[in-house]
């Protein structure tokens, strides 16, 4: 009989036990879930590449102005850009996002032009794997001009605050 | 026979205990699971983000409605002015739902914007849900 009760005993310490261990682990996963940070850094580059590609071309054709001097000297306000980011972890001395466009002529494959706006330094880190690092996306489209002139361009985007997206 | 009713009471009385203390500890459990899930620094932070997104592939003249009625509930509760919830400087998105603590995410489209509670010019009657940005200039 006392041995039953002892049993007993055991057993709801035994359960009590159990119950902390799955609330501990469950504690654990919800704070871990819910405590990463959402990583939009990938959708920000595709928006910003569409948003080139926009801008560079419409309905399949290159924009007149595109491969003028002008227009890669004021790639940011004809494409309605703005690079300027929240001051926090130093943000604004290093730019968060960087944008490179090269075209190339479609029939011999030779660089026409290219525009760089953004954070160069950011582009040195495109060739590691891991989530810390920016987020580079590279994407190339075709397009004629009116004259039927065609062309290669390239877009690469990248976006980096890491700090916001990634913990 | 006086001892088995005693005996009987006993083990009612300890199960009792032990189902309650079981029932207080879930109920604890799902309480912080609910607090962790709606709390107002998650919602902060999905919010600037999916409005940084938004504004991201936003074109001039677009009218755009954002469901936020998990945050104006929060807000509520914190007694937050629902105009104060959202604001736009420069480029910066900042979503505020409680007053120590906010968010803040930048977007890199150019473009002015103008943010309201409601398209619909009487909001008196209706509990407002949504929130309306406008995107300013012509498609």
């Amino acid at each position: 009989m006392i041995k039953n009760k002892k049993a007993d005993k055991i057993i709801s310490v035994y359960w009590f036990a159990i119950l902390f261990i799955v609330a501990a682990a469950i504690v654990y996963m919800v704070i871990s879930f819910y405590g990463e940070p959402y990583d939009i850094r990938e959708a920000e580059a595709y928006a910003l590449t569409n948003k080139v590609a926009g801008c560079l071309s419409e309905a399949g054709y290159l924009n007149e102005t595109v491969l003028s001097e002008d227009f890669r000297e004021n790639f940011m306000e004809k494409c309605k850009l703005n690079f300027e980011v929240e001051d926090v972890y130093g943000w604004r001395e290093w730019g968060q996002y960087y944008v490179e466009i090269n075209f190339y002529d479609f029939s011999t494959n030779q660089s026409i032009s290219s525009i760089k706006k953004g954070n160069e330094a950011l582009k040195i880190d495109c060739d590691k794997e891991g989530k810390t690092f920016p987020v580079c996306l590279e994407r190339s489209f075709y397009t004629l001009d009116k004259e039927k002139n065609q062309y290669q361009i390239n877009v690469l985007s990248i976006v980096r605050k890491t700090d916001k997206n990634v913990q | 026979m006086r001892r088995m009713i005693n005996k009987k009471g006993n083990i009612l009385t300890q199960n009792i205990i032990f189902i309650i203390l079981n029932l207080i500890f879930l109920s604890i459990l799902v309480v912080f699971l609910f607090s962790k899930m709606g709390s107002a620094a998650v919602l902060e932070e999905k919010y600037a983000k999916q409005i940084a997104l938004i504004l991201d592939s936003a074109e001039p003249g677009m009218i755009i409605n954002l469901n936020m009625e998990d945050a104006i509930k929060i807000a509520n509760k914190e007694n937050r002015a629902l105009n104060n919830i959202i604001s736009i400087q420069s480029n910066v998105v900042k979503v505020q739902l409680r007053e120590k603590g906010d968010y803040s995410y930048s977007f890199f489209n150019d473009i002015v914007i103008d943010i309201d509670f409601s398209i619909y010019p009487d909001t008196s009657s209706i509990p407002v849900k949504e929130y309306v940005i406008f995107i300013e200039g012509d498609n």
